[in-house]
């Protein structure tokens, strides 16, 4: 009789666990540490690890705060010293792959109901093999194409473009369109028709996706490169045609996020490949002066018909090496639930959840810059795909990157470049025993 | 039964033996070995595979390794002459100072104060193409109406990272030559200006004579630091684009911590070692050559 009882009460304890509102004092005297990405816009959602330290009795002590890529080199190095005490980590889809034996798998610890209430691309990218390694938070980024709408608008524009390619002047709907669109916008070098992340895993991701639109793939099945292709010289043909015709500011080969979202807002670049985060910034008064003046649109499609959509979310992961899964685990699903999803999305970054989003569109009605953002982006994520699943990734985008440098900046043919990179990328992956 | 009693000698140095054997020689011959390892920070059992001279042979072999190795040396030469030449220059200008030298000395050691760190991020902003003071600058003056690429030209950034350095660094040698000229004894140049000496020969003669070892010093000290050179590249230009700006540490550091293969990372390091012993052994040859010219060898 005892027996069953404690049964009963194990299983109520489990199931109340899983669904990620855990009961009061459940885990009573329990303190996990977490390693967590850091930064002001982060911190809203933080504040919620207090109302789940009252609901459970646990402890959190956030022991380290630090962006991704720092976060990164800390996570190698603990995995090097094996200092894993911690249990909770920030994660993100294209780091994930890196470290297979770092994370706990968190099927165990949630109910399937609960795993479905995510948008199911999300739980695909959020997984290694079958192992379900992180839960991911409302900061989902796929990229949309903005543009500046007054250069459309503009009566000169529309006659000399009608004049130049016989077509109407509207915002692009494939690559081809937008590069010719981007030379045809340049007045340098006061105004740019585009730029581009021009290093590290950020033009390899570009790369990626253009890849892919243009019906090729990086990777073959069994991880050997496949880049050298008919798709992967079309692809890399589009960044060398817009450098030469001097359509990118000269120095978009050393660009990274930032110094995009900044040019973009300094209202001197027509067209610019960007992420969600900077919907708001783009339209603000005080921070750029294109505000007023963004459109937003789905990302185009390639030659193949498939539009780019290289994804990537952030999530929070448990240890292998954590003492307290279950409390771990129930402190993950209490940061990406459906309150904390609607907190985070409420100050622009896209939810990871069917029902916020639901409830993010509808929110947004009489705003209608936001509600073009978040209808451009909802198109934008039903096409997304992530990075490569393999922990190898971000070591093939640094053998791959400087040769798609060599090849824009004209040091290499794009046929050099590419089989310098696919020459790089077979012989490290065979290094590392992968086939 | 007698105890055994350490001599009191080894029982005098065993704390510094302790100390430099934890501190020096375990993380040394743990890299060592980790050379001859597949050695991955991300999977550690990789640390107990021997793969024997795998990883220098493949550095060896590798053209982006010596690639960066000659661009090291190169931007060691160039950076050290020039920034010598103008230290020199500068000491020589400071020396005549008579009103407000120390003044000016102190002026002269603002730029050691900053974080090579933030110096390449100055710069950085300083040669931006778009929004850079130097384009600006040009543009403003007329001078050009395109926007100059500075970071990303090969020859262009290679000279911004130089304007870096030397800019942080030239004081070094101003500051430890001046030191020499004021142990320049004045009875030999005063002798020199009565024989009838022109300022060049008492200056080629005998002043330079005598700050020689100073500026040796500074080259070597000088000589490890830009061949360590990390810092101020990695802001500016990470080593890119295209590699065209990469330097050995720019790429040990990226093969080490980004890509996590530290067992090449470290054979490469110690190859870069003997250049930076090479040229230690070679100046402190010449800082003795300099010191019995003056019969100052010991």
């Amino acid at each position: 009789m005892r027996i069953r009882k404690l049964k009963s009460l194990l299983c109520a304890t489990a199931l109340v666990a899983v669904s990620g509102h855990a009961g009061a004092g459940e885990f009573d005297g329990v303190t996990l540490q977490a390693k967590l990405i850091g930064g002001q816009q982060y911190e809203a959602l933080y504040a919620r690890i207090g109302e789940w330290e009252a609901k459970t009795g646990a402890k959190v002590d956030v022991i380290s705060k630090k962006n991704h890529f720092e976060l990164d080199k800390e996570f190698k190095s603990d995995l090097a010293a094996g200092t894993l005490g911690w249990c909770v980590g920030s994660n993100h889809s294209s780091f994930a792959s890196q470290y297979p034996s770092l994370y706990t798998d968190l099927t165990p610890y949630l109910t399937a109901e609960f795993i479905g209430e995510y948008v199911p691309s999300n739980i695909a990218a959020s997984k290694i093999g079958d192992a379900l390694v992180m839960l991911p938070r409302a900061q989902f980024d796929v990229s949309a194409l903005y543009y500046l709408k007054s250069i459309y608008e503009d009566e000169d524009n529309k006659a000399a473009y009608k004049a130049k390619t016989g077509r109407e002047l509207a915002p692009p709907d494939t690559w081809d369109e937008y590069k010719e669109q981007a030379i045809f916008f340049t007045d340098a070098p006061n105004f740019y028709g585009t730029q581009y992340a021009g290093k590290d895993e950020a033009i390899v991701g570009r790369f990626y996706e253009l890849v892919i639109s243009e019906g090729g793939q990086l990777f073959n099945d069994d991880w050997s490169p496949a880049f050298n292709s008919d798709a992967g010289k079309r692809a890399l043909g589009w960044f060398v045609d817009l450098y030469e015709a001097g359509a990118v500011p000269p120095g978009t080969t050393s660009y990274l996020w930032d110094d995009l979202g900044q040019g973009f807002a300094s209202g001197t670049i027509a067209l610019n490949l960007d992420w969600p985060g900077w919907a708001g910034f783009f339209n603000g008064e005080d921070s750029s002066k294109a505000a007023g003046n963004v459109g937003v649109k789905v990302q185009p499609a390639g030659s193949a018909g498939v539009r780019t959509g290289w994804s990537g979310h952030h999530g929070f992961s448990v240890t292998e090496a954590c003492e307290n899964k279950e409390a771990a685990a129930s402190l993950v699903a209490w940061l990406t639930n459906e309150d904390s999803q609607k907190l985070e999305s409420s100050a622009g970054p896209l939810p990871t959840r069917t029902a916020v989003w639901d409830h993010v569109v509808s929110s947004a009605e009489g705003d209608a810059y936001r509600t073009e953002v978040l209808k451009a982006f909802q198109a934008a994520a039903s096409h997304a795909f992530p990075a490569p699943q393999t922990p190898y990734w971000i070591e093939a985008t640094n053998l791959i990157y400087p040769e798609l440098q060599a090849a824009i900046l004209g040091d290499k043919s794009i046929d050099e470049a590419l089989g310098d990179a696919q020459e790089a990328v077979d012989e490290m992956m065979q290094e590392n025993g992968v086939y | 039964m007698s105890r055994f009693r350490p001599p009191p000698w080894l029982v005098l140095l065993l704390p510094a033996i302790i100390i430099l054997t934890a501190v020096v020689m375990i993380p040394l011959l743990l890299s060592l070995y980790s050379s001859f390892t597949p050695y991955r920070l991300t999977r550690p059992e990789t640390l107990y595979k021997w793969i024997g001279t795998f990883n220098y042979e493949k550095a060896m072999k590798s053209a982006h390794f010596w690639a960066a190795f000659g661009r090291t040396i190169l931007l060691l030469t160039i950076a050290l002459n020039l920034e010598m030449l103008m230290g020199l220059g500068l000491a020589l200008l400071v020396n005549k100072v008579t009103y407000g030298q120390r003044a000016l000395r102190t002026v002269m050691m603002f730029p050691m104060m900053f974080s090579p760190i933030l110096v390449g991020f100055q710069f950085k902003f300083i040669f931006n193409d778009n929004v850079g003071l130097v384009n600006n600058a040009l543009q403003s003056l007329g001078l050009s109406n395109v926007a100059i690429p500075w970071l990303v030209d090969g020859q262009l950034a290679f000279t911004a990272i130089l304007v870096a350095e030397m800019w942080s660094s030239t004081s070094v040698f101003a500051i430890l030559i001046l030191a020499g000229l004021f142990a320049v004894p004045r009875d030999p140049i005063e002798a020199a200006k009565v024989d009838g000496c022109t300022p060049w020969q008492s200056f080629r003669h005998i002043t330079l004579p005598y700050i020689m070892p100073f500026i040796y010093i500074a080259l070597a000290i000088r000589s490890l630091d830009v061949a360590r050179a990390y810092d101020i590249v990695q802001i500016m230009t990470n080593g890119g684009p295209a590699r065209r700006t990469e330097l050995l540490w720019t790429l040990i550091g990226r093969t080490g911590y980004v890509d996590a293969k530290m067992g090449y990372a470290n054979a490469m390091g110690y190859i870069s070692i003997f250049l930076a012993i090479f040229f230690t052994i070679y100046f402190f040859r010449k800082l003795n050559a300099a010191r019995s010219e003056l019969g100052m060898a010991g």
